[in-house]
């Protein structure tokens, strides 16, 4: 497996993101250090590549990615994994508002908590939350699946229109259009596949415990 | 858009509160090119009564003379320095005594009165510093780098309202009560709601920006003895708009974030400081920490020392 490593200390996010984007062709692993909170890192990238980003990433990291696997040593601030159609963004620490907003397919995984609008618009794809997550989580839903560990704020799927929630802790109010319903055993091993590929070891009685949230029709 | 951010040192001990604000407005600097400001706190160590003030002088002939000569009957220049700066105008900064609090916004206003001059701003505890353009220039032109302090806040301006000058930078003060800045990231939409009572209570405003009407509303509660947690819990109430508010006081900075939560907040606390921005870049600038929260809408949150 070929490396690069890029150092973006000092670099403008135009010229990381074209670095990224040349060394994507011919290496397998990228490690981005010192990406000192910029923001758009990855943006628009199409090549199937591993990023390790030491550090903490400021607003759309890895937006409109189709194919990439990017592993983030940090936090990440608002709308992570914007619009991506394909591909993985873990997040090992928290991440700030819309984090998996309007994503097409792949993976976004927050380990930790996440704002507000969790999931907002997203189409279809994967959104995991390790921890807790705020206000209008789900909101305008059209599609996909939204998995939260820990527990979630006011108004969860407010306005959803298609897609599932799933919500393992509690649940403070439901958004306008939003109903929780049972589990059912596909829903249930459906969750534990991807959650045990991600490394989450949950009991039985965790996976009875999940709250499935949809639109009321 | 708006950057703003602040931090507090919780040994209460002074601190290059200059150094360190500068380098996180200079990380928010994206989020507004217009205009910089900070409000440094414990950077004057004046005796009771003593204040600093900031006036803008247009370079006009007899301009600067005639502003001395007033500010000479109204009570004797203990130290004058002229900053230049960008424009038509400079900065005049000058020291004066007072024979109590409640005469300093009479004397602004008679210095108002003069052709060619506004008054910056007017402070006992605190150092208002803001002008318009980069952090970079800014800090430079007033030698930010070199303000001690306890604590301070700032602010990066992308204008949405009102226009760009050195007046309408952020931060903005009340002088209900002494020494309370504002600033702010958002729109109040409510601002004649806010506003009316406030004037219907003898306060009176300068402009028509809804961040001198916020630090109006904020230093009205305080004035009634509400705590500053306790004055943001009720902003949060009352003010309508997509805002972020953060507010500075002789002894503590506070930060209340809209209902549904429309403009960014980060917060990190250690042992040695209490830190919010509206990006998490800005607190790495003075902290190694990353346990950096995100503050939710609604939440206010807020460090006295």
């Amino acid at each position: 497996m070929s490396e690069y490593v890029i150092d973006a200390k000092d670099m403008e996010v135009k010229e990381l993101n074209r670095t990224i984007k040349e060394q994507a062709i011919s290496h397998d692993r990228l490690i981005i250090n010192n990406p000192e909170s910029e923001h758009n890192i990855c943006a628009g990238l199409s090549e199937n590549v591993d990023i390790e980003i030491n550090g903490s990433a400021g607003y759309f990291v890895g937006t409109m990615v189709n194919g990439a696997k990017i592993h983030v040593n940090g936090n990440a601030g608002w709308f992570a994994g914007d619009n991506m159609t394909e591909g993985e963004l873990v997040i090992e620490g928290t991440a700030g508002d819309g984090a998996g907003q309007g994503i097409y397919g792949g993976t976004v995984l927050v380990k930790g908590n996440t704002g507000s609008r969790t999931g907002e618009i997203m189409k279809g794809g994967t959104v995991i939350i390790g921890g807790n997550s705020g206000f209008m989580t789900g909101l305008l839903m059209m599609g996909g699946t939204l998995i939260i560990l820990g527990d979630v704020t006011d108004d969860v799927g407010e306005s959803i229109m298609r897609g599932r929630i799933f919500v393992l802790g509690n649940v403070k109010s439901l958004g306008k259009n939003a109903v929780m319903e049972k589990t059912t055993e596909d829903d249930l091993s459906e969750l534990k596949e991807i959650l045990t590929e991600y490394g989450f070891d949950l009991t039985d009685e965790d996976y009875g415990n999940f709250k499935k949230i949809v639109n009321m029709q | 858009m708006c950057g703003i951010a602040g931090v507090i040192y919780k040994d209460k001990k002074s601190h290059n509160i200059g150094e360190a604000l500068t380098s996180m407005l200079e990380s928010l600097q994206h989020r507004g090119p217009d205009s910089a400001g900070y409000a440094l706190y414990g950077s004057l160590d004046f005796p009771e009564n003593y204040y600093q003030l900031n006036i803008q002088v247009e370079r006009k002939r007899g301009t600067l003379e005639n502003l001395k000569s007033l500010l000479n009957q109204i009570t004797p220049v203990l130290d004058e320095q002229l900053i230049e700066s960008v424009g038509d105008s400079d900065v005049y900064k000058c020291k004066i005594a007072l024979d109590e609090y409640s005469l300093l916004k009479p004397c602004i206003r008679e210095i108002d009165e003069l052709d060619n001059v506004r008054v910056i701003n007017g402070s006992h505890s605190f150092e208002m510093i803001k002008d318009v353009g980069k952090v970079k220039d800014i800090a430079e032109r007033f030698d930010v780098a070199s303000r001690m302090g306890t604590h301070g806040i700032g602010h990066t301006r992308f204008a949405t309202e009102s226009g760009v000058d050195r007046y309408h930078a952020h931060p903005y003060q009340s002088y209900i009560i002494p020494d309370i800045t504002v600033v702010h990231n958002g729109q109040i939409t409510n601002y004649w709601k806010i506003r009316d009572p406030l004037e219907r209570k003898g306060h009176t405003f300068e402009s028509f920006n809804d961040t001198e009407c916020i630090v109006h509303y904020m230093a009205d509660k305080l004035d009634q003895g509400y705590k500053l947690e306790e004055a943001l819990d009720q902003a949060v109430i009352d003010l309508d708009g997509p805002f972020s508010i953060l507010v500075g006081t002789p002894n503590g900075i506070g930060i209340a974030k809209d209902k549904l939560g429309l403009r960014p907040g980060v917060m990190v606390e250690t042992d040695e400081i209490f830190a919010v921005a509206s990006e998490e870049m800005a607190l790495h600038d003075v902290t190694d920490s990353d346990e950096i929260e995100q503050i939710a809408p609604g939440e206010t949150r807020a460090y006295t020392i």
